[in-house]
């Protein structure tokens, strides 16, 4: 302690006193708006406040609440939400990286910038254009009433068809750019090199290629599994109201009147769910991983 | 017959990439094209081609409402871009002077990681708790930390890449730890700075979550406005303007790769 002490005076008083205070603002802003306000949630989750809206107390009360079968619903359906859309982006966007980095050739540039284009437009626009695509009378139902499939228009909006289709769609270029750093920096030679050893392809892929980019599945998989879990916007738009996830039932308990502090603890419950699941799954690939070299 | 069979089958293994990945590109870009498409199209719904017009362009320039929007979005993501980037460059000066102090770096890594709705559900709690009227600085405080995000494990992977020596041969010339930064440090990462700051820039910009809990009631983003549009009618306008946003977003990537060729988002 005396020496941490002497450490910052020191420091103080020394020549170091400026680039130590320069580091401050971004570390005050850090703690103030972001730390405290995590900290809050905690917080107001288990305080209980009386009609003046003065706090009387903490309880656990709100969180007993979550404990019925709607609520667990909820948080479940939220669960294979995620695990579903990080399983079939991981499924389409491993080839497609593959392609982009070692076959895609002159056109990889053009291939990468649309890639990269998705990250920079609103995210509502995406939705948008599947809202024009998708409704009754929007262009897929016409496409395939005059191709002559269907006969009356089909109800593709405001169904869990549409959500899972939205966060495919929107949440693929976010697995397909770790996926393709990860084999940007991969040496394509040793593919070669496990061909000419006698390996199969389904050998070199398994063995070699997918071993190699462990790094980039990893962060793929947290890029699209986090945000997926607590998504709330596709579900309130496409899905119709109907269909709850934890993202809406956050959204509504929080702005509406008297409900904020159920919806602190929802939000604290459902954190602690998603922090578990994603370090379960997080194990669970590294330990994949590991067994197959 | 058989070779024949046979070349044709190992030409169709051979494309069968190459169709995956027009395949998924179609899915990504298909929605998008049919939307641009439909801007031009005269009947106000989105029934058949009917014939092509300026029209709906021309509607959304006069809007009033989507200009206070744009100027809002405008207002907040500059102004969220310049404290980020203050902020992060100052740190990144603090993080040059020791090694020691590089741990201090992954206090930030946190930002992106928190999904965005809990960042914004205690943000509100915090705000509303304290009585700070939400509006346009309520957003500027919250993009700042969004941004602070991006900038500082960017900027820090930069500064960790650039050759000691460089900084080495400036103190021994007798330049003080400011001096350094300023004429050394700085010029070598001024590019990934501007970069970076288009990025944050975009990022604040085109933010939803954190403008659906922490706006209030009187501003209107950009984002929000979009969605007062779905929600109120299908209108060619939304068109228009989705194909606008999409030429501003592209061009920002454009000037971004210019600035950082070797630009890592992760």
């Amino acid at each position: 302690m005396v020496r941490l002490m002497r450490c910052v005076t020191n420091r103080f008083r020394g020549e170091n006193e400026l680039p130590f205070f320069f580091g401050t603002p971004a570390i005050l802003w850090q703690i103030i708006f972001f730390i405290v306000p995590l900290l809050a949630i905690l917080f107001f989750s288990v305080s209980v406040f009386n009609s003046q809206g003065s706090l009387i107390g903490f309880s656990f009360a709100s969180f007993k609440y979550f404990f019925s079968m709607p609520y667990v619903w909820v948080i479940l359906r939220s669960l294979w939400l995620a695990f579903f859309n990080v399983s079939v982006c991981f499924l389409v966007a491993y080839p497609v990286a593959y392609y982009l980095v070692f076959r895609a050739g002159s056109f990889k540039p053009l291939l990468f910038f649309l890639l990269v284009l998705p990250f920079w437009t609103n995210f509502l626009l995406h939705i948008f254009a599947w809202f024009f695509v998708l409704e009754k009378e929007g262009f897929l139902n016409l496409f395939l009433q005059s191709v002559g499939l269907i006969s009356k228009p089909l109800h593709l909006l405001n169904s869990s068809f549409a959500v899972y289709l939205m966060m495919v769609y929107y949440y693929l270029p976010f697995m397909i750019l770790p996926l393709y750093a990860a084999l940007d920096r991969f040496d394509g030679d040793l593919i070669e090199a496990s061909y000419d050893l006698g390996a199969t392809w389904w050998q070199t892929i398994w063995k070699i290629l997918i071993p190699s980019t462990a790094g980039g599945i990893v962060t793929g998989f947290f890029m699209v599994f986090v945000p997926s879990f607590g998504e709330f916007v596709i579900p309130e738009l496409l899905g119709g109201d109907k269909i709850m996830y934890v993202g809406n039932v956050v959204s509504y308990l929080v702005l509406g009147e008297n409900t904020g502090a159920l919806g602190g603890a929802f939000t604290v419950l459902s954190c602690l769910v998603l922090g578990l699941s994603a370090f379960v799954c997080y194990l669970g690939i590294v330990r994949l991983i590991k067994m197959l070299k | 017959m058989v070779d024949t069979l046979l070349r044709v089958r190992s030409h169709m293994v051979k494309n069968l990439g190459r169709f995956f990945v027009v395949g998924v590109y179609a899915f990504l870009y298909m929605p998008i094209i049919i939307l641009i498409i439909f801007s031009f199209n005269k009947a106000p719904f989105p029934s058949r081609w009917t014939g092509f017009t300026w029209q709906w362009y021309h509607e959304l320039a006069r809007t009033t409402h989507l200009w206070e929007a744009v100027m809002n979005s405008m207002f907040i993501a500059v102004c969220a871009t310049v404290l980020s980037l203050i902020f992060s460059v100052f740190f990144i000066f603090f993080l040059a002077q020791s090694r020691r102090f590089e741990r201090v770096a992954t206090f930030f890594y946190v930002n992106t990681v928190v999904p965005e709705i809990v960042f914004a559900v205690g943000l509100l709690g915090l705000f509303s708790f304290l009585g700070v009227p939400l509006g346009r600085v309520t957003l500027v405080v919250a993009h700042t930390i969004l941004g602070m995000g991006y900038a500082i494990p960017n900027l820090f992977a930069r500064l960790s890449e650039l050759d000691n020596r460089l900084t080495e041969a400036s103190y021994d010339l007798g330049a003080s730890a400011i001096e350094t930064f300023r004429f050394v440090t700085f010029p070598l990462l001024r590019s990934s700075v501007i970069a970076t700051g288009l990025f944050v820039f975009m990022i604040s910009f085109d933010d939803f979550v954190l403008a659906y809990f922490c706006s209030g009631s009187t501003t209107q983003t950009l984002p929000l406005y979009l969605l007062s549009l779905m929600r109120a009618e299908v209108s060619p306008t939304v068109n228009a303007l989705s194909a606008v946003l999409l030429m501003f977003s592209g061009s920002l990537v454009m000037v971004f790769y210019s600035y950082n060729s070797r630009a890592k988002l992760f």
